[in-house]
């Protein structure tokens, strides 16, 4: 069950029936799952239940009642069972489930883009496990997922081997058995722990875990019991407050800690037969694999508290899967970026892309990071300035907005000193933010269009955000601030026949490597779309505008 | 077509911010107030219209196509003929009152997608019988 790839030989049964036309028998989970359906069953049934139970006892002789209560959730879990089926035949994989309303979900198989194996505690005892398959849909209804919940796990893993193998080009030349040990590219370092703290999701844990505590609390009415005079221990109020942060701090770090550790508990990144395997969980485990085929990309992001501490995350951006699905791109848990860096090449397939320096954006759209940072703070101090004087206010009200000047000063230098855009090896990489730092990767291939998006502020100044969209992920990669020229020249260096031919014929090329523009007017356009019929005889379609004004 | 829909668009917004008001009744209006409002929804009417009139370009090559829209921000964009996914010819009841049609031109990505407004209809259908045509050559599944 450690073995995270596909089980060599004796090779079972392939569930991927080629030939069209055959009808092939529809297929149940594992009869285990009978035990796992009424139990969870009675779970979720579990508050009406109880007051079922305590209703019986108040009215008393309510024996049969109850054993009702406890008998319809195990039908049901039964029946669960019992309606459930799937198959794969001619090219698609068929669910059908439901008893009042059968529903019944078809995909064809070149469409599957992930498939993640997970195994919840209940599962595992039983040597099951949930395979569910990500096509990429953007419906949100529960009901359209792909889940096959409950197969043996080596049925699992055969039949994800299948779906992949299906689903992939016809390229696994490799003979089966061949690649499925390979060492892993990377695998979990407790020494990561130490950047756990540093993540938001330890906070947000904690937060939560307060905000209902408190509210227990209050619905208890602790707070009227609680009596202020009893507080006094002896020591100085500030010190109180000091511990309590601290002590606050500590509970945080060992949320975190533990968070860490129980998602990503004996993490392995493994490659084997054109897909990328991740496997992860301490509880629950969990196997993702993602065909190596969709992975368009990867985003190395860096928010500021792992920054500090010199770690970083790395997720894919993975065709067809949209950044909602965001625990099935994950590729590396916070970790340290060498390692990080080290995984993005791997995966990649270039070393010469990750540490690739970038094209800086040049003087303006630095300044224009200073003024949209520093801007709005000023402003601000300038506005309660201007309530401190015309009102009676206290005067150190000032003295929290002044203090945010630096700070801004501080976000707008790192905002300005991260911006930078390259193109290497078939790669667009891109660098923005602060304190959520996030460097793109994004393959030439998967690039889908160029948007060139600039407000009148950034004409004035000759800037241009250009952004590649694709299909996966966040769904664009978007270069802030690049100079016109810069930005025309790298759309032009990705995609050459398609951005070329729009390309006005005074457009003349920029030096890739200091950036400077040979010839750019400002704020004119690099790209001159043409009006008019003019030029409808050479074989393209050229249209003004027709529209009534 | 513009012009007429930032017309309703803004009459609509004083309409109901005026509305607001008199429900409201916290602020006393002033009648620089009630200028500002119609000197807003005048340019956002007369000028902003204009302004996009003449920003609003697009092109269709073999192998591309090609918009430039906006006023304030403007945005041009590319989407090469092969990732194209679906063509929307769509005319909304003011554009039907000019012959007017909108085609939207959506690739894989929910970040990509061209419209080319205020097409006479019939220009319009044979842009989108064009781009259909263009883009059903092209194989694979376009993303």
């Amino acid at each position: 069950m450690s073995d995270p790839t596909f089980p060599g030989d004796p090779h079972p049964p392939s569930y991927v029936v080629a030939e069209p036309g055959v009808e092939v028998e529809w297929q149940r989970l594992d009869p285990r799952m009978l035990l796992v359906h009424p139990v969870r069953e009675v779970i979720r049934f579990l508050p009406p239940l109880l007051g079922l139970f305590i209703a019986g006892q108040a009215s008393g002789g309510g024996r049969a009642w109850q054993f009702l209560g406890v008998l319809v959730p195990v039908v049901l879990g039964l029946l669960r069972y019992l309606t459930t089926s799937f198959r794969i035949a001619a090219g698609r994989v068929e669910l059908r489930r439901g008893l009042l309303n059968t529903h019944l979900l078809s995909t064809p198989l070149d469409r599957v883009r992930t498939v993640d194996l997970t195994a919840s505690l209940i599962h595992r005892v039983l040597g099951l496990t949930t395979l569910r398959i990500g096509t990429g849909t953007s419906s949100a209804s529960e009901d359209d997922e792909l889940d096959l919940d409950g197969l043996p796990v080596e049925r699992a893993r055969a039949l994800r081997g299948d779906l992949l193998r299906a689903a992939g080009p016809m390229s696994y030349d490799e003979a089966p058995g061949a690649a499925d040990t390979d060492a892993p590219v990377v695998s979990l370092d407790l020494g990561w722990v130490r950047l756990a703290p540093l993540t938001s999701s330890g906070l947000v844990v904690a937060v939560g875990l307060l905000g209902a505590g408190s509210q227990v609390a209050g619905s208890l009415d602790l707070y009227d019991d609680v009596d202020p005079g009893s507080w006094s221990l002896g020591v100085p109020g500030w010190v109180v407050v000091v511990a309590a942060a601290v002590g606050f701090g500590l509970v945080v770090s060992v949320i975190s800690v533990a968070g860490y550790l129980v998602t990503n508990w004996n993490f392995r990144l493994t490659r084997s037969r054109g897909a990328w395997h991740l496997r992860r969980g301490l509880l629950t485990t969990r196997e993702t694999s993602i065909d190596e085929v969709r992975v368009a990309g990867v985003s190395i992001v860096e928010p500021i508290g792992l920054r500090l501490a010199g770690g970083a995350r790395l997720s894919a951006i993975v065709t067809g899967l949209s950044a909602d699905a965001a625990g099935s791109a994950m590729l590396v848990p916070p970790a340290p970026r060498d390692v990080v860096a080290r995984v993005a090449g791997v995966v990649l397939g270039t070393t010469t892309t990750v540490p690739a320096p970038l094209v800086s954006h040049g003087p303006a759209a630095r300044r224009r990071r200073w003024s949209r940072g520093v801007g709005p703070v000023a402003a601000l101090v300038g506005l309660v300035a201007l309530t401190v004087a015309l009102t009676d206010a206290r005067w150190w009200v000032l003295v929290p907005a002044v203090a945010l000047l630096p700070l801004a000063a501080v976000v707008s230098a790192d905002r300005a000193a991260a911006l930078g855009h390259t193109l290497v090896d078939g790669y667009v990489v891109s660098r923005s933010g602060s304190l959520a730092r996030r460097r793109d990767h994004l393959a030439v291939d998967d690039v889908i269009g160029w948007n060139f998006h600039a407000t009148w502020f950034q004409r004035r100044v000759g800037l241009t955000s250009l952004v590649a969209t694709t299909a996966g992920g966040r769904q664009s990669v978007t270069v802030q601030d690049v100079p016109e020229a810069l930005a025309v020249t790298l759309a032009d260096d990705a995609l050459p026949h398609v951005v070329g031919q729009f390309l006005a014929p005074h457009h003349a090329p920029v030096d890739q490597r200091t950036g400077e523009p040979v010839d750019v007017a400002r704020g004119g356009s690099g790209l001159v779309g043409r009006r008019g019929e003019e030029d409808s005889d050479d074989g393209r379609v050229v249209g003004g505008d027709e529209g009534a004004r | 077509m513009w012009q007429l829909s930032n017309l309703v668009e803004g009459t609509i917004t004083v309409a109901v911010l005026a509305a607001g008001l008199a429900v409201w009744d916290a602020i006393d209006l002033r009648w620089w107030m009630v200028g500002l409002g119609i000197a807003g929804v005048a340019v956002y009417a007369g000028v902003v219209p204009q302004w996009r009139y003449v920003v609003h370009r697009w092109e269709v090559s073999e192998t591309a196509v090609y918009t430039q829209t906006g006023w304030w921000a403007r945005e041009r964009r590319i989407a090469p003929m092969s990732r194209i996914q679906t063509v929307d010819y769509a005319e909304t009841a003011i554009a039907r009152l000019f012959g007017l049609a909108t085609v939207t031109v959506t690739t894989a990505s929910a970040a990509g997608a061209l419209q080319i407004a205020g097409l006479d209809q019939e220009r319009a259908r044979r842009l989108v019988d064009e781009l259909t045509l263009k883009a059903d050559a092209v194989e694979g599944d376009a993303t």
